[in-house]
């Protein structure tokens, strides 16, 4: 019972880091990009090769890593974000980035294979830890950093307070003279080396594996939609809800059902709170 | 029906198909085609027409085909009550699924499908007293004359023709401009006393039924079917056929499906690439023509022979204004 709270506890924090991504993407373009969840999945990806194939030191691959999320960020922005959101149809992101996200899940498995491969050890320690293996607390820790680190970005730096400003309204911020094509360029940016930093942190989790990218996204989502979009805080409280209740759910019912009952969360988390737990209600159809 | 001659060619062509197709796969080809057409007509009032993303239309095929292949081969029933009872499995299944999460806006419905897909793949995989499992159930074949290649492709053709006329009633009456409305502004149909979620439920049920109806036929196409036949990928590609087509008509997804399943198999590396290339597909239509290819063509087509526009400018004619005045004065 300890071990599947823990285990769920480590699970929702890779979902929370996901959110994290949605978040920051979404608060500088208003787009919840489905690329979310394939950042991580390079990130885990990538580190292995880095480090199994290259050979190269934890830390340079942990630096590979990140660069490889950030430059997919931006890849994204330019891509599938840029030329889509100066059109006006709205629902156009949805499929710009989600042909994005299965192009690169795709090339992934075929440049990759479409076994989970092993992650390696990144900080020495014994296999006998039991619950205190590094590959349990590594994804809290991260998704725990990556949230108070935005807290601090968002209150204490510029560019912080020039993301807020575009979340709340971009129009006026451009009058206001803020280049927000460069801002969210910066914010794709860096999402992805979030993501990417995440999926390092939970490879031995997950393995390094092809198709983790469209699990984390529809479970990322799921963790946002429940927490309330673009909060922080609820992002993490939904990741870590989300986890320990499909570790539970599998430990009483069994592997089988786990999908099933992550999206029943969802579904009446929708219909009772539609704006999630710690989100702000914004309706103005017209 | 702007062109019948070309409509009435089109229709034998496609009736007289197993006479003169060069051998048994490219039979097989045309018959797969039809039973993913039979889906995507049925999907293209939803996404086409109403504009709501679904991308997992996979799940309600793989539970048409399973229902199929469980009433009709395990239990020994008629196959015919076994495909109405899986287009009826189908439509339950999309009212169920679209009750809740058609009030949801555009992304949480995406994602509530992507959802559902999921969830059913991995039901077939947990129910495995009913489904078989991994390992996958066999499916029997519709008795004479519909057993052999042909009358299979009949079957379909039939079926095919029958529920592309009914998306072809739905589109041009009042209830495709009422879904066009929902589609382009949710205001504005509300405004006008269009019943948003009425309207939106009764094209995805409609969806449903057309779906079980393809995952029957198709199961009857593979005769084995397991969860791998079912993945999420094949979903994109419903949801790429309609949106190279362009959205808003029937003819264009039709092409999109016809060229999209004939590609790959065909040349080698495509198929090697795969999903990837309808990716790249997807992302090519989105950037440069979000309309569809359908609009390509319309395109071309002013090019090659402009409209004609009718002006008649009217000389002045003084003497008759003259005398029109003078007739009112006096």
């Amino acid at each position: 019972m300890l071990s599947a709270l823990i285990a769920g506890l480590a699970t929702g924090a890779l979902y929370a880091a996901a959110a994290l991504v949605y978040n920051v993407m979404f608060s500088t373009s208003k787009v919840l990009s489905v690329t979310a969840g394939h950042t991580a999945m390079l990130g885990g990806v990538f580190g292995a090769w880095f480090m199994q194939v290259l050979g190269l030191p934890v830390p340079l691959a942990l630096i590979g890593s990140v660069v490889v999320g950030g430059a997919f960020g931006l890849l994204t922005d330019i891509v599938a974000i840029r030329r889509v959101l100066a059109r006006s149809d709205e629902h156009l992101w949805l499929l710009s980035t989600l042909a994005l996200a299965t192009m690169v899940q795709q090339a992934i498995a075929l440049w990759w294979g479409t076994e989970p491969r092993p992650f390696p050890r990144v900080i020495p320690q014994d296999f006998g830890a039991g619950l205190l293996d590094q590959k349990y607390w590594l994804p809290v820790i991260v998704a725990i950093g990556l949230a108070i680190g935005l807290e601090v970005f968002y209150r204490r730096t510029l560019y912080g307070k020039l993301f807020v400003a575009m979340s709340e309204d971009i129009f006026a911020a451009r009058a206001r003279g803020i280049p927000t094509d460069r801002i969210r360029m910066l914010s794709y940016v860096m999402a992805g080396a979030m993501g990417g930093l995440a999926g390092f942190a939970a490879g031995q989790l997950t393995f390094a594996y092809f198709a983790l990218g469209l699990t984390l996204t529809l479970n990322g989502f799921i963790a946002l939609a429940v927490g309330g979009l673009g909060s922080n805080v609820g992002a993490l409280v939904g990741g870590a809800a989300l986890g320990i209740l499909s570790s539970i759910a599998t430990y009483y019912v069994g592997g089988e059902f786990q999908q099933t009952i992550s999206v029943g969360l969802l579904m009446v988390v929708l219909l009772l709170k539609p704006e999630g737990l710690f989100g702000t209600r914004n309706v103005r159809p017209v | 029906m702007k062109h019948p001659l070309a409509f009435a060619a089109a229709a034998a062509a496609l009736a007289t198909l197993p006479f003169w197709a060069g051998d048994q796969y490219q039979l097989h080809l045309a018959a797969l085609i039809g039973a993913y057409w039979i889906l995507i007509a049925g999907l293209n009032l939803v996404v086409g027409f109403s504009g709501q993303l679904s991308v997992g239309h996979v799940g309600l095929l793989a539970i048409g085909a399973y229902g199929f292949a469980i009433v009709a081969g395990t239990h020994g029933v008629d196959p015919w009550i076994a495909l109405a009872a899986s287009g009826a499995l189908g439509a339950l299944c999309g009212f169920l699924l679209g009750l809740p999460s058609l009030r949801l806006p555009g992304f949480y419905f995406a994602m509530a499908t992507l959802a559902f897909a999921l969830i059913v793949t991995e039901l077939v995989l947990a129910l495995d007293g009913l489904t078989g499992g991994g390992l996958g159930l066999s499916v029997p074949t519709f008795p004479e004359p519909f057993d052999t290649p042909a009358g299979n492709y009949w079957l379909i053709l039939a079926v095919a023709s029958l529920v592309t006329l009914l998306t072809w009633n739905v589109a041009r009456l009042m209830w495709g401009r009422g879904l066009i409305c929902v589609r382009d502004s949710v205001v504005t149909a509300q405004a006008v006393g269009i019943p948003v979620l009425h309207a939106k439920l009764a094209a995805f049920v409609f969806s449903g039924l057309t779906a079980g109806l393809g995952g029957a036929l198709f199961a009857v196409i593979q005769s084995y079917i397991t969860p791998d036949t079912f993945l999420f990928e094949l979903g994109m590609f419903f949801f790429v056929c309609i949106i190279i087509g362009g959205r808003g008509s029937i003819l264009g997804p039709f092409l999109g499906t016809v060229v999209l399943t004939a590609l790959p198999e065909l040349s080698a590396p495509l198929a090697k690439l795969g999903n990837f290339f309808y990716g790249l597909l997807l992302l090519l239509v989105v950037l440069l023509l979000p309309e569809g290819i359908g609009r390509l063509f319309q395109i071309a087509m002013e090019r090659l022979r402009p409209r004609r526009i009718e002006s008649m400018p009217i000389a002045p004619h003084p003497q008759r204004l003259t005398d029109a005045i003078k007739a009112g004065q006096r």
